[in-house]
Formats: C-alpha cells, sequence, structure tokens
C-alpha cells in the first residue's frame, strides 16, 4: 500500500516516516509540504494513502481533501492541538492521529486500512463504486461517505446537497459533474434537480400524467416527470 | 486597531435607576411633611387653645396650608441646587450655601403666609407678640426645619456616591481578576506545545544536541509562562531571554521559514514589561506571518527607549485581518492592551497597524518611570 505524507515540518513528516517504518504493509512513496506539492505528487505516485496534517500553510488539509476529484484514497489526519478538527473527527469517527503519534494507535489506524477487512483500492475507473469513498465538509463537521450510502442527491446552483445517514450536507461539485461520475446501475437522474439512489427505494406509486413517484427510504419523495418514469420502467425491467 | 476597555452600566439600568431615585423623593417629601402636618392637626385636636381667635377649622386650614407652601418651596430648592451643581461642592463651600438657602427659603416661606394670612384672608393677629418678633421666630424655626431636609437630601446622595463608587471599584477589580485568569489560561498555546513536543521527538535521532537544547529551551517557556502570571511586571531582558527561546523551538518546526531579526536599544533591557507581553506579539506574529504562508518570512523585533516611553515593535509579513477583534489574535491582543492599561494607565497604548503592504507592526508603548 502506497501512503504519501502531507505536513509542512519535514521533521513531522520525518517523525512518520521513522514510524511508520514499522509497518511492512505501508510503504511511504512521497512526501509533500503544502496542498499544491500534494496533488502533484498525488498525479505522479496514485497513493492508496493519505496522511494529512490538518493545519498547513496556505490551503488547510480538509480544504485539500474537498478539492480532490472523488474516489479519495484512505485518509489518515494528523493534527497536534486543534479543538473544532477532533470534534469533526470524532462525531464522525473518521481516523484521525494527535501528534506526538502514539505508534498503538498508528498501529491501530493503519490496522483498519490494511486489515483482513480492508479492500485493496480499485483500479481508477471513472464511475465511483458503491464502495468509494467521497469527503464532504460542512462547517466544522466532516464526513467519509461510501457512495451507496448516499440515497439522494439534489441540485442547489453549483452545489450539490447530499442526503445520507442522518446528514445532508453540501458537496462543491455541481449535480452534473456528479451524474457523470456515479454508476447509472445504481443512480438514476429523477429529474432536473434530483437523482436518486436505486438500492433505497422503499415504494413507488403512479403520479399525475403517467409520471410516478419514487419514495425513498429514510422518508423522502421524488417525483419522476413522464419521459423520465418512461426511462425508469425501461431501465428497471427485466 | 485601538484596544480600550470600557466601565459603564447599559442605559436601561441608568434610566431604572432615575425612576427608582424620583419615587423615593416623592415618598420621602409626601411622608415627610405630611407627618408634620399630622403631628399639628393632632395637636390642635387634643390640646385645643381656649383662647384662640380662630376657629378650630382655620386653624387647620391654616396649617394644610403652611406645609403645602413648605412642601412646594423645598420642591423648588431641588432643581435650583441641581442647576448650581452643588451636588459636587466639598463640605467647606457647601455649609455657607446651605444656611443661607435655608434662612432665604424659610423667609419666602413665613413671608408667603403671614401676607396670605393677614393680608389676603384678613384674619385676626392671634398671638401677643409683635409682627417683627413673630417673623425672626418663625423663620429661624422654618430654617432649622429646611436645614434637616437639606441634610437628608445630601445624605442621601453622599450615600449613594459612595455606592457607587464602591461598585465601580468592584467592577474594576473583578475586571483585573478576569484578565489575569485570561492571560494564565493563554499562556502558552497548546498547538505550538504538542506540535513541539511532535517536532522534538523527531529531532532526537535526527540532531541529539540540538534536541537535548530544545527540551531546555521548552522547559524555560513552559515555566516562565506557569510562574510570570503572578508577578505584575518583569524586566524587558527576562522577557527577552524567554521570546528567544520560543523562538529557537519555532525554528527547529519551520526551520527556514523563519528568518529573524533583533534590534534591541542598549538601555531597555531593565525596563518593566507587563510578562507575556512580548510574547503574545511574537507569538501573534509567527502565527500570521509565518505558519499561514508556504514562504515563510522575517519576524523583526526592535526596542527602544525613546523620550520616556519603551516603544516595543514586533513586525511580520502579512495584511491587518479585518475584524480582528473576534478572532482569536483580536483576543490575545485585547487582553494584552487591558493588562498594560490596567499596570501602567491610560498613557500605554497597544496597536496593530500596517505601514508597508504586507507588513504588519505591533506596536506597544509604555510609558517609564510614571507608574500608577
Amino acid at each position: 500500500m502506497k501512503a504519501l505524507l502531507i505536513d509542512d515540518e519535514r521533521l513531522a513528516r520525518n517523525e512518520l516516516r521513522r514510524l511508520l517504518a514499522e509497518f511492512p504493509g505501508v510503504k511511504v512513496a512521497g512526501e509533500a509540504a503544502n496542498a499544491k506539492q500534494a496533488r502533484e505528487q498525488m498525479a505522479a505516485l496514485k497513493p492508496d494513502l493519505l496522511f494529512v496534517d490538518v493545519q498547513m500553510p496556505g490551503e488547510t488539509g480538509m480544504e485539500l481533501l474537498e478539492s480532490l476529484e472523488p474516489p479519495v484514497p484512505h485518509v489518515i489526519f494528523t493534527t497536534a492541538y486543534d479543538e473544532f478538527a477532533v470534534k469533526a473527527f470524532e462525531l464522525n469517527a473518521l481516523d484521525y492521529l494527535l501528534k506526538p503519534v502514539d505508534p498503538a494507535r498508528l498501529a491501530c489506524a493503519v490496522g483498519r486500512i490494511t486489515g483482513p477487512k480492508a479492500r485493496p483500492r480499485p483500479a481508477a475507473s471513472d464511475r465511483l463504486d458503491g464502495k468509494d469513498k467521497v469527503f464532504v465538509r460542512e462547517g466544522e463537521r466532516c464526513w467519509f461517505v461510501e457512495v451507496g450510502q448516499i440515497r439522494l442527491l439534489e441540485s442547489e446552483g453549483n452545489y450539490t446537497r447530499v442526503h445520507f445517514g442522518d446528514a445532508q450536507p453540501q458537496l462543491f461539485r455541481s449535480l452534473n459533474a456528479m451524474e457523470e461520475r456515479l454508476d447509472p446501475r445504481h443512480f438514476f437522474r429523477a429529474n432536473r434537480r434530483q437523482i436518486i439512489n436505486t438500492a433505497w427505494i422503499a415504494g413507488i406509486e403512479p403520479w399525475f400524467s403517467s409520471g410516478l413517484l419514487v419514495q425513498l427510504k429514510g422518508g423522502a419523495k421524488v417525483e419522476l416527470s413522464r419521459r423520465q418514469a418512461q426511462e425508469f420502467r425501461e431501465r428497471m425491467s427485466l | 486597531m485601538e484596544v480600550s476597555a470600557d466601565i459603564s452600566l447599559p442605559s436601561g439600568d441608568a434610566a431604572k435607576r432615575e425612576r427608582a431615585k424620583m419615587r423615593l423623593y416623592v415618598l420621602f417629601q409626601a411622608g415627610g411633611w405630611g407627618a408634620f402636618l399630622g403631628l399639628e392637626v393632632w395637636s390642635v385636636l387634643a390640646f385645643p387653645e381656649h383662647d384662640s381667635l380662630w376657629s378650630l377649622e382655620t386653624t387647620i386650614a391654616i396649617a394644610v396650608m403652611g406645609y403645602s407652601v413648605g412642601l412646594l418651596v423645598t420642591h423648588c430648592l431641588r432643581p435650583l441646587m441641581a442647576r448650581w451643581g452643588w451636588k459636587e461642592l466639598g463640605w467647606r463651600s457647601l455649609v455657607p450655601r446651605l444656611a443661607g438657602m435655608a434662612l432665604a427659603a424659610a423667609a419666602v416661606w413665613r413671608g408667603l403666609e403671614i401676607v396670605w394670612i393677614h393680608g389676603v384672608l384678613g384674619l385676626p393677629w392671634n398671638t401677643r407678640y409683635s409682627l417683627p418678633m413673630v417673623v425672626i421666630m418663625e423663620v429661624l424655626y422654618t430654617a432649622v426645619l429646611i436645614s434637616g431636609w437639606l441634610c437628608l437630601y445630601f445624605f442621601y446622595h453622599l450615600f449613594e456616591r459612595l455606592n457607587r463608587s464602591e461598585i465601580e471599584r468592584f467592577q474594576l477589580m473583578s475586571s483585573v481578576k478576569e484578565a489575569e485568569l485570561r492571560a494564565l489560561k493563554s499562556q502558552v498555546n497548546p498547538h505550538f506545545i504538542f506540535n513541539s513536543l511532535n517536532s522534538l521527538r523527531a529531532l532526537i535521532d535526527e540532531d541529539p544536541a540540538r534536541a537535548r537544547l530544545a527540551v531546555t529551551q521548552l522547559a524555560n517557556l513552559l515555566r516562565y509562562s506557569l510562574q510570570s502570571g503572578q508577578l505584575e511586571t518583569v524586566p524587558f531582558e527576562d522577557e527577552l531571554d524567554v521570546v528567544n527561546d520560543y523562538l529557537a523551538l519555532e525554528q527547529v518546526r519551520h526551520e527556514e521559514r523563519l528568518r529573524l531579526r533583533l534590534d534591541i536599544g542598549p538601555d531597555v533591557s531593565r525596563l518593566p514589561i507587563p510578562p507575556m507581553l512580548l510574547q503574545t506579539l511574537v507569538e501573534n506574529a509567527v502565527k500570521y506571518g509565518i505558519s499561514t504562508r508556504s514562504e515563510g518570512g522575517e519576524i523583526a523585533i526592535i526596542a527602544r527607549n525613546e523620550g520616556g516611553a519603551l516603544r516595543i515593535q514586533v513586525t511580520n509579513p502579512g495584511e491587518v485581518a479585518r475584524g480582528a477583534r473576534g478572532t482569536s489574535t483580536g483576543v490575545g491582543l485585547h487582553n494584552a492592551a487591558e493588562r498594560l492599561r490596567l499596570i501602567f494607565g491610560e498613557a500605554a497604548t497597544l496597536r496593530l497597524r500596517s505601514d508597508h503592504p504586507a507588513q504588519v507592526v505591533a506596536e506597544a508603548v509604555i510609558p517609564i518611570a510614571v507608574r500608577t
């Protein structure tokens, strides 16, 4: 598994490199001191795992992740003492390490990714797989959400509101851009404003003028126009 | 940015206090004069003078009229005293004025009464004393009464002023304590401590000698920040030593991104400054001038003894953030400014400004020797 270390302090990167030397499953492929270098290194090295410092000059670690095209590699955040960031991580069980890094904590975080249940990163394809993760942040909270857990995507101008679990944060991408990346076998463009995950459909009723009304698990109701309803029937019929 | 602290009550409270004062005044006026009137009526009824030329009803009506005039006359004294600013006078100048006023008011009161009773109503002269004798006795007696009224009035104001200055003293004390507490809490940024420990661990393998030095520097910084909170001021050189330790640790982290320039005048080393003042300015400079910039930059510390004041300047690359007050810098600088003011008085200032584009200067000016 190839790892990229992203931290503005050379000594901090060295320390992490030294700690990671204990893990035969992880090979440090490169280092970056800021977000710009990180993007260049990611394009060149295609790492499977990122160690990202939250506090960096210029773009922060969060902003870097937000700007990445999904799917995002596995990410482990590192931070010295950042109350807000730690709270955001704890809420959503993202992996984070506090500096100076406790080797046992590092083993735990790495084990979660390289362990028996972990899945190697799929070959990069244009379409997002259900298991691929998307990084979403809103205010002080952030999530790594599996694409399969997303029930509904709604257009809000140049942004997209993503519904999963109890949360519905905004993603800095247009609905059209998301549609191009989603797997059409699972995601269906219901109308101009909404894309639904067909795996989350709870019920379907006939609606006005040969349309359909789809009810999703979790309560949302989505209307399909006559044309979209027809395409839906064709797509979903055996 | 000019930072200053303001201690005053909100205007809603002031209006409420005014209304309460007015109520108290009306209560005292009505109660006081009413009591005198009641006493007199009671004495007229209980011990009737059988040789009086006036009927009982007339006597009572005259008493009611007399005290109404009293109420009116004393009521007019209040705005007069307020207009002449007597509440601000010392007692030496106040006492003769009050005596004069009591006599004058008594003369007005009794003069009105006599003219009304004998001139307008034409009631018969009801005493065996002559007119000048009656006037002198009545005026003196009334002057004593009005003096009592004035004493009550000024005692009330005296106590009120004492109370208010007490409250202000408490407010000041509590704001001093609060500033101390905040200073204690914000002495060393935990983000810095943990980042330093992390770099230090890397340094142990890479450069053991420097790692040992860094441990000493971190210990110095922590000890100073824990102990200096109890001191009101420290010599400039003591603070500068610790700031140098701090900057050495920041240089371990930021390496070539942090460059330093020190320009310290020869005669500033013993001058007193509040503990952690220079440290706060330098920490801010690193936080906003170095940590947020990939290319880093230069931090300059300039200290001069200039015309009876110590002028400390800390510069860093960057721009003065708008609305810096709400951010953590705003809070840190605000605390430092408040502390400066409490120790050195209004002449001490702390400002954040931008002389050149892309450079921020934090400047503290501390008066020498005129400590309050």
